[in-house]
């Protein structure tokens, strides 16, 4: 387990990603139409979505398939506080992120002792109890039918409906970016690597008095706070709340994106969802035929490339590349994007 | 008498499928150490398979259901060479064939889609009719399953522990290196290990769809409770998601006539978080004593 600290000095990784922002604030003024910015819009959400995942999933090595029940806790939240409670949307807001992170507590208590594959059925249990409790509670949430008509984030002095998106373009990409630095900042912390040192080797690690449990939760928190956000911001733009975010396709739909962009890379899930919606956006008229390719696409991706784009990209770039890394190793003994 | 009856032959059936379901599941599980959660796609095609021969080509029954699973037991084994041998050995083979098994079953089901269109179809009963039972009139097709499914999991059992093929698997099962050192042939054995398994999940779905509207998409409810199965009962023994099967097949029985077949699932895994956070090896495995 070869482990770097020193793979990207802070200051290239936050220019890197001063660069990527500025790169992606032009991106309006290349795309005018209002269909493309809101594809790019899905996409800063699904990559949220998916690197929030990565922190449990890929850097704590925690099998949490309770992530987007957590991201859906958010979406209701918000939902639920501007519609039901008419809250103004931006305490809403805050508050929804921390409802998911409330949940997130709840949802670890009972996998602090377990193991590897018991976590995968507790955390699917409790996105199913979410589910069922949100459907069956249909005067505050709408049942199976949703919600509608949610009021957007408002900005002062600003026509959100009548601007080509570019408002809520700006706010998903801010979104993203301080979700991203939230998480790498994480990662990067001493936390972040004693919840790697736990998961490739836990009993050396809680020899060295690591707690696992505390770190678990920590992982957990973290991870569900930006997860939470996403799906707040999620209800705010598409101003719908459905029961569909707990469902197994979108959880297949952002997993994809997680492995796909790379295990413990974090920006991979930004790279991999821009080419899995891009991607289905092509195929949109294929029928049946389109969740068949993204399959097939996802399947040719991970057969050649096990590390994901990102280990795509780290195959291309000799000079990035460590010479105690063996190519052909376990993405997940490879060593992480510091 | 009315509801206590209903209660134990419902549960006695859904506990029936659950075993050839959660079999096949921990199978995959304890030799390869991975979740196939392209099983219930496995039995979708199982019961499509039959349908065909049966509906299409005019077969009779049984060779249909052979034919169907045959079927499912190719494409399992095709499923686990191109899918999941080349990640063997890896030390991120759990979430890696998480995400292929996922896509081969999105695959499967869409395929399905395409071939066979979305309108839902019917096998015929295994046997037709009603069976009057001392207190309650039930259909003979369900009881024909009743009394099948212990003569098929007392099959496996047998493969599992009284042939040469099932101490060979249970070898690879418990230590990897060891059994490639003694000549074990690993990727033949991993290859029958899958078509097996695939197998079962036709057999669960050719006898589903007997009673039930069969759709693209039917396999994935059962594979959820094969999975609650197999975690509820532990995967060290086949003994454990048999056992496992019939205790959540009458929870859900009994739970779906008092509370109704809405908070059905709730309450599963309710009883499920709780019995995990008690027993974290599930309820009926040894359990070992570990660090954390």
């Amino acid at each position: 387990m070869t482990y770097n600290r020193n793979k990207w000095s802070w200051r290239a990784e936050a220019l890197a990603l001063a660069v990527g922002t500025l790169v992606l604030a032009m991106l309006p003024a290349v795309f005018g139409d209002t269909y493309t910015r809101h594809m790019l819009i899905i996409i800063f959400i699904y990559a949220l979505a998916a690197a929030s995942w990565d922190v449990s999933l890929g850097y704590a090595g925690i099998f949490n398939f309770g992530h987007m029940a957590l991201f859906g806790i958010g979406l209701y939240g918000y939902a639920i506080l501007t519609k039901q409670l008419d809250l103004n949307p931006w305490l809403a807001f805050v508050l929804a992120g921390g409802l998911s992170g409330l949940a997130a507590v709840l949802m670890s208590l009972p996998i602090l002792r377990l193991k590897g594959i018991y976590i995968v059925l507790v955390t699917f249990g409790f996105s199913q109890l979410v589910m069922t409790l949100i459907v069956s509670q249909s005067d505050i949430t709408g049942g199976t039918l949703g919600i509608v008509r949610i009021p957007t984030l408002p900005i002062a002095g600003h026509n959100l409906i009548r601007d080509g998106k570019i408002g809520h373009y700006y706010m998903a990409l801010t979104l993203l970016v301080l979700g991203l630095v939230a998480l790498r900042v994480f990662v990067r912390s001493k936390a972040g690597l004693s919840v790697v040192a736990l998961r490739d080797n836990e009993e050396y690690a809680t020899s060295r008095g690591i707690s696992l449990a505390r770190q678990r939760l920590l992982t957990l928190l973290v991870s569900s706070l930006v997860a939470g956000y996403a799906g707040a911001f999620y209800g705010a733009y598409l101003r719908t709340a459905a029961t569909d975010v707990f469902g197994l396709s979108l959880t297949t739909l952002i997993l994809s994106i997680v492995l796909l962009g790379g295990i413990g890379t974090i920006y991979g899930s930004v790279v991999a969802a821009a080419l899995l919606v891009v991607a289905s956006e092509m195929l949109a008229n294929l029928g049946p035929w389109r969740p068949m390719l993204i399959a097939v696409l996802i399947v040719v991706v991970m057969l050649a490339y096990p590390g994901g784009l990102m280990g795509l990209l780290r195959a291309a770039m000799p000079t990035r590349r460590q010479p105690t890394a063996k190519s052909g190793r376990a993405a997940s003994s490879e060593p992480v994007e510091t | 008498m009315g509801a206590t009856g209903d209660i134990i032959f419902s549960g006695l059936f859904q506990g029936s499928l659950y075993a050839i379901m959660a079999v096949g599941l921990a199978l995959i599980w304890t030799t390869i150490g991975v979740f196939n959660f392209a099983h219930g796609a496995l039995m979708m095609i199982g019961a499509y398979a039959t349908w065909s021969a049966v509906d299409y080509l005019g077969l009779p029954l049984p060779l249909g259901l052979f034919l169907g699973v045959a079927a499912s037991g190719l494409i399992g084994w095709g499923l686990q060479v191109s899918l999941i041998r080349p990640f063997i050995g890896r030390d991120d083979i759990v979430l890696m064939v998480v995400i292929m098994t996922l896509s081969a079953a999105s695959f499967f089901e869409n395929g399905a889609l395409e071939l066979w269109g979305p309108r839902p179809k019917q096998l015929p009963p295994l046997v037709e009719g009603t069976v009057n039972l001392p207190g309650l009139i039930v259909s003979a097709h369900q009881l024909a399953i009743i009394l099948i499914s212990p003569f098929i999991l007392a099959a496996i059992w047998y493969l599992l522990h009284k042939t040469r093929f099932g101490l060979q698997l249970r070898a690879v099962a418990q230590n990897e290196e060891a059994s490639q050192l003694v000549g074990l042939n690993l990727k033949a054995l991993y290859g029958i290990a899958f078509a097996l398994s695939a197998g079962l999940a036709a057999l669960a779905g050719i006898f589903l769809g007997g009673f039930k509207f069969m759709s693209p998409v039917m396999g994935s409810d059962p594979l959820l409770k094969a999975m609650v199965v197999v975690i509820f009962g532990g995967v060290a023994t086949i003994s454990g998601p048999i056992l496992a099967a019939f205790i959540i097949g009458f929870i859900e029985a009994a739970s779906s006539y008092y509370f109704g077949l809405y908070w059905t699932p709730a309450i599963l895994f309710l009883v499920l978080i709780t019995t995990l956070m008690i027993r974290p090896e599930g309820l009926l495995s040894t359990p070992t004593r570990r660090l954390s």
